[in-house]
């Protein structure tokens, strides 16, 4: 059955049932200087969705995203909000073309994210589980 | 009535400014104030309705079925829109879409031209012509991307082609307990202009309340609407009948359309933890008028494998009064039987063509790219006696009652 292999290849890939490349832990993060400690899923899953401008204490929260491409992103938003990449820009589409508001700022890669969370206590971001150093503080993990 | 010249040169204008801005966008500034975004569909629908077409508007002159068999008019369209955020609480939408117009040309026109104020995050009103957003699709219903379907199931959505409001629009967000209730009011109005050279539909004194209720992934949502409409369609047949006395007083005073109150009452819930989802929504029109009652409904569900998602709907629709005795002939003297029976002939055409249906859809769903999504769907009708549907420039040939079924292909995409 080797002839049938380059077809179920095309297939799963045209399926998007390709299972979970390099699967990287992937977890949320603030500033060490913030003085949120912990969030639970459905608390970092509303500021990312745009559902919550605020973490519980009732401080600003600016979400950071990661570039479309990054295996964080999608590992991310798979994981923690069940949304693939289509189902993610259908829900920022409705958003965006009623002008009720704007996706996330976006940046490249883990270490940038890091590097933003250092200039404003506001911000949280995901990361891989491995980029994790004390600058950081791990908010969400499973 | 024909469309008036500055609006048409304001959807010019529009779309200029948001080429232009295009042009001028920055890549990578932290901020930017302007943005540029855009939707559109591709889309063919074939019919096999011989006396009719198949529109998703019923204030459109064309569609699938009569005029031609397959058409790309009935779903196809494309917007651009451009979005300033001048300071992080002010901020301003154009957007410009062309589609298959009243008129039957696809001339773009401006669909939001908006100012909004973020007074707090939770708080903001935005002015100026934006959604009308009675259906729990209304915001993005010309935006196939964000749903399953090839289109908004039209047996709800046909209810009323009024999607835009000018006026205001006040949104409050709050949390309590788990739930997220975001709450909406609206005032306004809206001008709806109508094919066949038939002016436009006022509809004044227009308000709407909504709340959309969220916990994790179900969302419920309730709706209330009422305004004032006055519509010149059938004038000359109000008028014939006022001819005939106080009987004939009686029906044009009954169905005539001139500043009556139309309300509308709908509820919607939707249930999508990620891998699968279902979505119901029940919507009502009520007038003392030829509108009469008018109720839509829909229930789908549909599951997701990786990126192809199959999905089965079930829609209706039904109406009061689809007929009406009219002049009671027998009482006239000879040489009015005649005109009498011909205005009663008319006047039972219009009531007949009062949306009373049932829908069967099967479909798939598939997200070529997080930007693309290709659809196709098939879709069985059963129409009630008595009554049209939903199909729009019935000719004379057409039985009342019967059946139709469609085919539809779309691509989808934003970007």
């Amino acid at each position: 059955m080797e002839f049938a292999r380059p077809i179920i290849v095309a297939l799963q890939i045209s399926l998007g049932i390709t299972a979970a490349v390099a699967h990287a832990d992937v977890v949320a993060v603030v500033s060490d200087t913030s003085a949120v400690m912990s969030l639970n899923k459905e608390q970092v899953v509303a500021i990312f969705l745009g559902k919550s401008a605020h973490f519980p204490n009732g401080t600003q929260a600016v979400p950071i995203d990661q570039a479309d491409s990054t295996a964080a992103r999608t590992e991310f938003y798979a994981r923690f909000a069940g949304k693939s990449p289509a189902q993610l820009r259908a829900h920022w589409s409705k958003i965006i073309f009623t002008g009720r508001g704007r996706p996330p700022r976006v940046v490249a890669n883990s270490s940038e994210i890091k590097k933003l969370l250092l200039q404003n206590p506001n911000a949280i971001g995901y990361i891989e589980q491995s980029a994790v150093d004390s600058s950081v503080r791990v908010v969400l993990s499973q | 009535m024909s469309l008036s010249s500055p609006r048409q040169s304001a959807a010019i204008l529009a779309i200029g400014t948001l080429l232009f801005a295009s042009a001028g966008i920055s890549g990578d500034a932290e901020a930017p104030m302007f943005t540029v975004n855009g939707f559109g569909t591709f889309g063919v629908v074939h019919s096999d309705v011989d006396n009719a077409d198949f529109s998703i508007s019923s204030e459109r002159p064309t569609g699938a079925g009569y005029t031609r068999e397959s058409s790309f008019k009935v779903d196809s369209l494309i917007a651009v829109q451009l979005n300033a955020a001048f300071t992080p609480k002010a901020s301003a939408v154009l957007q410009a879409m062309s589609e298959q117009n009243y008129d039957g040309t696809f001339r773009p026109h401006l669909e939001w031209a908006s100012f909004k104020y973020q007074f707090t995050p939770e708080f903001s009103v935005q002015i100026g012509r934006s959604t009308l957003p009675l259906f729990q699709l209304s915001d993005s219903r010309k935006v196939g991307l964000t749903f399953p379907w090839v289109r908004a199931p039209a047996d709800l959505y046909h209810l009323t082609s009024a999607a835009s409001l000018d006026g205001i629009t006040i949104n409050y967000r709050m949390h309590l307990g788990q739930w997220t209730h975001s709450l909406q009011l609206l005032a306004g109005r809206n001008d709806l202009k109508l094919p066949d050279s038939g002016g436009s539909a006022k509809t004044r004194k227009l308000w709407m309340a909504s709340n959309t209720a969220e916990l994790g992934s179900l969302t419920v949502r309730i709706v209330a609407a009422d305004s004032e409409v006055t519509t010149p369609t059938a004038n000359q047949l109000w008028d014939a009948f006022r001819q005939f006395g106080p009987q004939g007083v009686a029906i044009a005073n009954r169905y005539e359309l001139k500043q009556n109150r139309i309300s509308y009452l709908g509820v919607g819930a939707s249930y999508d933890p990620g891998q699968w989802f279902v979505a119901t929504e029940w919507g009502g029109l009520f007038s003392h008028s030829i509108v009469g009652r008018r109720i839509g409904w829909y229930a789908s569900g549909g599951y997701r494998f990786g990126r192809l998602t199959p999905y089965l709907t079930f829609s209706g629709g039904d109406a009061n009064n689809l007929s009406d005795p009219g002049l009671d002939v027998a009482t006239l003297p000879s040489y009015l039987v005649g005109p009498a029976t011909g205005l009663n002939a008319t006047l039972n055409s219009i009531l007949s063509r009062k949306p009373v249906e049932r829908t069967v859809s099967i479909g798939t769903r598939w997200d070529v790219r997080p930007n693309i999504a290709f659809k196709m769907q098939f879709d069985h009708t059963n129409i009630g006696a008595g009554s049209s549907g939903v199909l729009i420039n019935v000719r004379p040939g057409f039985v009342l009652g019967g059946s139709f079924n469609l085919v539809s292909a779309a691509i989808h995409f934003v970007y």
